[in-house]
């Protein structure tokens, strides 16, 4: 009995796949090929990577110096950290896991062709585009250093010129992320094919899901308080404005009320692809895969009852502060049983330590600390004392770098043979990680001791000027020069190991070798079309089985790669009662 | 010598370049209270114990966990490593009492947790009716603490053993006071008020000081407002309150053959909340200069017939400074300039001045215009260094700062 994946992929001799399907830059950019919108998100969000990482690189050395600095002004330094911000959030980590990776894997993993409305899909890509456009406007325009959380009235009022260009280009992104959602959303309800069941469906669909939901219900709340801030900034009606007798707090409300949900749009699908990579490489089935599942649909609804822990010190009722912070410890126990889940997973697995596991497995260190760390600022009276200060910036950090970042690498290289049919360099994939591993922690956990002994967040200087003359408070900079310095320090070698990824996966493109259709063992279906996909995914219906289940799975040597058996495959999941 | 030293030893009390100091036999520059801890610094107020308690109680669950799971991930990696390259691996997939052991035991721990935190903030929130009340004004950048009696300060003095409350309010965008030590931090927000409460007990007499930063970005100049706070006992305390409320009129009142001591060493003293926009020098800044920026001279010059002065986007000034216009001496729009700035605005500066109405007595106004009409002496030597310390001649020693 055949299998899907008996023919060759030798690429000389491939049949045509969604590369080489049509050929053209036109046929790019009009594509309606789910596969080739996530690779143009995929470019697009690496290049906003690389300018919001220099953007950080930027704050980074000019920390080194605790006073002022001929080269940097303050004025600068503050458009730098602000711009670091919203082009991390707005256009590399909100779309990224799910634009770029989710659009080219979740129809192939669900089994269909496309995803439900493939016209919207590129025009969410083009509203993107149109984003980032607005985003180089507003440099243009002067540029915005309100911040990425723009509060008023300092964003209402602020002199500089790319404010309302940037918001307009947040707004445009809001609905980006909204069709996509709503497109993920149509996709996993009406085109899974026959037997795929809801907990049929890999883990890394289940968080997909719940992240859509997030985006369709929480994005729009993006888009009116951004454009109640640009009509407050060109008509001035007082909205936020005191002395008209509005409440500048009230933005706070509104612009937390998507930006926490937003921070599990950036974690979910993260903490989908660590299932993925977690189960695959360990070649062990997932422990506990409903409570996984239902832990995603859980941290999205509760992500909506949260947002006021964002506002302690904002002048928030002391009611309202006790509800927020008690219901935030709900959102954090489903995520740290999903830790325990992982581990379990590892347990009498069959480890290989490749790039994606070892991206996986700096996933569970580094959201292990994210996670612990947040319980500190969840807490009342402890968050009194570090809200504001560099504590915050590590934890978050930690959370949104540390964890959904890498996710995303860890992702990019998993599905990278996939993705391109070649595979690249083991050695500098395990070397860049490394780099990245070790250059994070030290950006970072120094970053906890600088927020607990008292830095403030947002600080162009700490050498303690008061009115034009520094060392009025003294004493700062000795207390923390040495944090920063290894800060900065371990900035650089993230930086470096970066770089080498972008330099050995860019080789792999022009010389990797040619990767087989399922090079790490998985049973998920994306794994039985050959890598690259074909053009429309699956020339048959594909027969679903228990996509955790690898006892189906064999090393085919003259491939070097897995090879599912799928006849095998479907009937073990059949005769079992699903998870 | 004598009247150099107390002169310099009477600025030091407001904002002097150490060095300065330092090279005369006056008092040395205070110190700011260092941390002697890995996480936290030093604890100075009757919040601060409890608060490092549960931080570090959170912090040990933390590293119980952490060490816990990355050495189960190690030890896992390493036990059941790849062998060879048929790799399917059995094990189980569920195991009900250990998902609710793990689940159940976490919830146990963080809604403990949540208690201890909870109990901290209901007693920060709830100040003693009797609290000793110090207004708080922030705006870009400085802050500006009110006491009981009218003092003002740029400084937080507050006094030992006695609970304290910070009311506070912002004239422009959002800040927050934030005291370290104290482990208290506010949002300080513009039309309308927010409190913060504390209870120092060990003072810090006038040598050392605990920080207290500005923690809610709000522009420019955001980390450059920095200021001290110091911890008096009750005497010092109620000494110092009442000197301060009266600095000027005891200046006035010590040195009663010289007026210009008013502007000599009051000026300095005032215009240290001028500094962060305004310089004395001519250098650029988010204000014009006092100084002569654009080779029309210093600010009093400027505002002289005959000048060339631009305002309102190139109106000259003089259409507004004469008798019967708007402003009937120079005096009187300068004294307009720092209570009502938007009112006319300089050209080529933006209409940022936060008004200072409220901030500044009437004396204080007045002093400050000396001042600015005293940029330079008779000769045309200025009278103050570029950080706004008078370094012309003083004439005879004045009296009464010590």
């Amino acid at each position: 009995m055949t299998t899907l994946d008996a023919r060759p992929t030798i690429a000389a001799e491939a049949p045509d796949n969604y590369l080489t399907f049509r050929r053209g830059l036109l046929s790019w950019l009009f594509t309606l090929d789910h596969k080739r919108i996530g690779v143009m998100y995929l470019f697009a969000a690496l290049a906003s990577f690389f300018v919001g990482g220099v953007m950080a690189l930027l704050v980074r050395t000019k920390l080194l110096f605790p006073g002022e600095v001929a080269w940097m002004t303050a004025d600068q330094y503050n458009k730098a950290f602000t711009l670091h911000g919203a082009i991390m959030v707005f256009l590399v980590i909100i779309p990224s896991i799910p634009a770029a990776l989710g659009n080219f894997v979740l129809p192939i993993m669900l089994g269909a062709k496309d995803v439900a409305f493939p016209r919207l899909n590129l025009f969410s890509f083009y509203l993107w585009m149109l984003g980032a456009i607005c985003a180089v406007w507003s440099l243009i325009a002067g540029g915005f250093d309100t911040g990425w959380t723009f509060y008023t009235p300092y964003s209402s009022t602020s002199q500089a010129g790319g404010v309302i260009p940037v918001l307009v280009g947040v707004f445009i992104l809001g609905f980006s992320s909204i069709f996509t959602g709503i497109n993920f959303v149509v996709t996993i309800h009406k085109l899974r094919p026959p037997g795929m069941t809801w907990f049929r469906m890999p883990l890394f669909l289940w968080a997909l899901y719940a992240t859509a939901i997030i985006q369709v219900l929480a994005t729009p709340v993006l888009g009116i308080t951004v454009a109640l801030l640009v009509i407050e900034r060109a008509f001035n009606i007082g909205i936020f404005d005191p002395s008209m007798g509005g409440d500048p707090v009230l933005f706070q409300h509104f612009f937390w009320f998507y930006s926490h949900p937003a921070v599990y749009i950036m974690i979910l699908p993260g903490m989908g692809i660590i299932s993925e990579i977690i189960s695959v490489h360990s070649h062990r089935h997932i422990f506990g895969f409903r409570f996984i599942a239902f832990s995603s649909i859980a941290i999205a609804i509760f992500s909506f009852l949260v947002w006021g822990h964002h506002m302690f010190t904002s002048g928030q009722s002391p009611l309202m502060n006790v509800l927020f912070s008690a219901i935030t410890f709900s959102v954090a126990i489903p995520s740290a049983v999903k830790v325990f889940n992982w581990l379990a997973t590892l347990y009498k697995g069959s480890i290989s330590l490749n790039t994606p596991m070892l991206y996986g497995l700096s996933f569970i260190f580094l959201f292990t600390i994210g996670g612990l760390t947040g319980i500190p600022l969840a807490v009342l009276s402890t968050d009194i004392h570090l809200h504001d200060t560099y504590f915050v910036v590590a934890h978050f950090h930690y959370v949104m770098m540390g964890s959904a970042l890498i996710a995303m690498i860890g992702g990019l290289h998993h599905w990278w043979p996939k993705m391109f049919g070649v595979m690249y360099s083991e050695f500098w994939g395990k070397i860049a990680c490394a780099l990245v591993f070790v250059g994070f922690n030290l950006t970072f956990f120094t970053q906890f001791m600088l927020g607990s002994q008292g830095m403030p967040r947002r600080y162009y200087a700490y050498d303690g000027t008061s009115a034009g003359i520094p060392g009025y408070v003294e004493g700062m900079a000795e207390t923390f020069r040495i944090y920063h310095h290894i800060s900065t320090g371990g900035s650089y070698i993230m930086a470096l190991g970066f770089v080498i990824t972008g330099i050995y996966l860019l080789h792999s493109l022009f010389a990797g070798r040619k990767a087989p259709a399922n090079p790490w063992g998985g049973a998920s279906l994306e794994w039985q079309c050959t890598s690259p996909p074909p053009h429309d995914n699956f020339s048959k219906t594909p027969r679903v089985g228990d996509c955790y289940d690898f006892s189906a799975v064999h090393w085919d040597e003259k491939q070097q790669g897995y090879v599912v058996d799928a006849d095998a495959h479907a009937s073990s999941a059949t005769s079992g009662k699903g998870h | 010598m004598t009247v150099l030293n107390s002169i310099t030893s009477f600025l030091a009390q407001t904002a002097a370049d150490p060095a300065a100091a330092a090279s005369t036999s006056a008092p040395v520059e205070p110190t700011s209270i260092k941390s002697t801890e890995f996480w936290m610094p030093a604890g100075a107020s009757n919040f601060a114990a409890e608060v490092d308690w549960v931080f570090h109680f959170i912090n040990w669950i933390n590293v119980f966990f952490f060490v816990l799971v990355v050495a189960i991930m190690c030890y896992f990696v390493w036990k059941y490593r790849q062998k060879g390259r048929e790799v399917y691996a059995r094990g189980p997939n569920h195991n009900l009492p250990l998902e609710l052991g793990w689940t159940i035991l976490p919830t146990i721990i963080v809604v403990v947790i949540f208690f201890m935190g909870f109990k901290g903030y209901v007693s920060m929130r709830t100040p003693p009716a009797d609290a000793y009340q110090i207004d708080v004004t922030a705006q870009q950048w400085s802050w500006q603490f009110k006491y009981p009696n009218g003092a003002t300060s740029a400084d937080l003095y507050v006094p030992a053993g006695k609970p304290v409350k910070l009311v506070m309010r912002s004239n422009d965008v959002l800040h927050s006071l934030y005291i370290p030590d104290f482990r208290v931090k506010q949002d300080v927000v513009p039309g309308r008020y927010t409190t913060l409460w504390f209870q120092a007990d060990a003072a810090t007499g006038e040598e050392t000081y605990h920080r207290l930063f500005c923690t809610e970005y709000c522009g420019k100049d955001h980390s450059r407002m920095n200021q001290r706070v110091y911890v008096l006992g009750e005497v010092q305390f109620s000494d110092w309150v009442t000197k301060q409320g009266r600095w000027l009129e005891e200046l006035a009142v010590k040195n009663p053959g010289d007026a210009s001591i008013l502007w000599k060493v009051g000026g300095p003293r005032l215009y240290g909340r001028c500094a962060s926009c305004h310089t004395i020098d001519g250098a650029p800044g988010t204000g014009p200069s006092w100084g002569n920026y654009d080779g029309s001279g210093d600010v009093w010059d400027r505002i002289q017939a005959g000048a060339v002065h631009k305002v309102d986007g190139g109106k000259p000034i003089q259409d507004f400074i004469g008798p019967g216009k708007q402003y009937e001496t120079p005096e009187a729009y300068l004294r307009a300039s720092i209570l009502n700035p938007g009112e006319h605005v300089v050209s080529n500066y933006g209409n940022v001045m936060p008004t200072f109405k409220g901030q500044l007595r009437d004396a204080e106004v007045d002093v400050l215009i000396d001042m600015m009409k005293n940029l330079k002496d008779k000769d045309g030597k200025p009278n103050f260094d570029a950080k706004g310390r008078f370094i012309g001649s003083m004439g005879p020693a004045p009296a009464g700062s010590e």
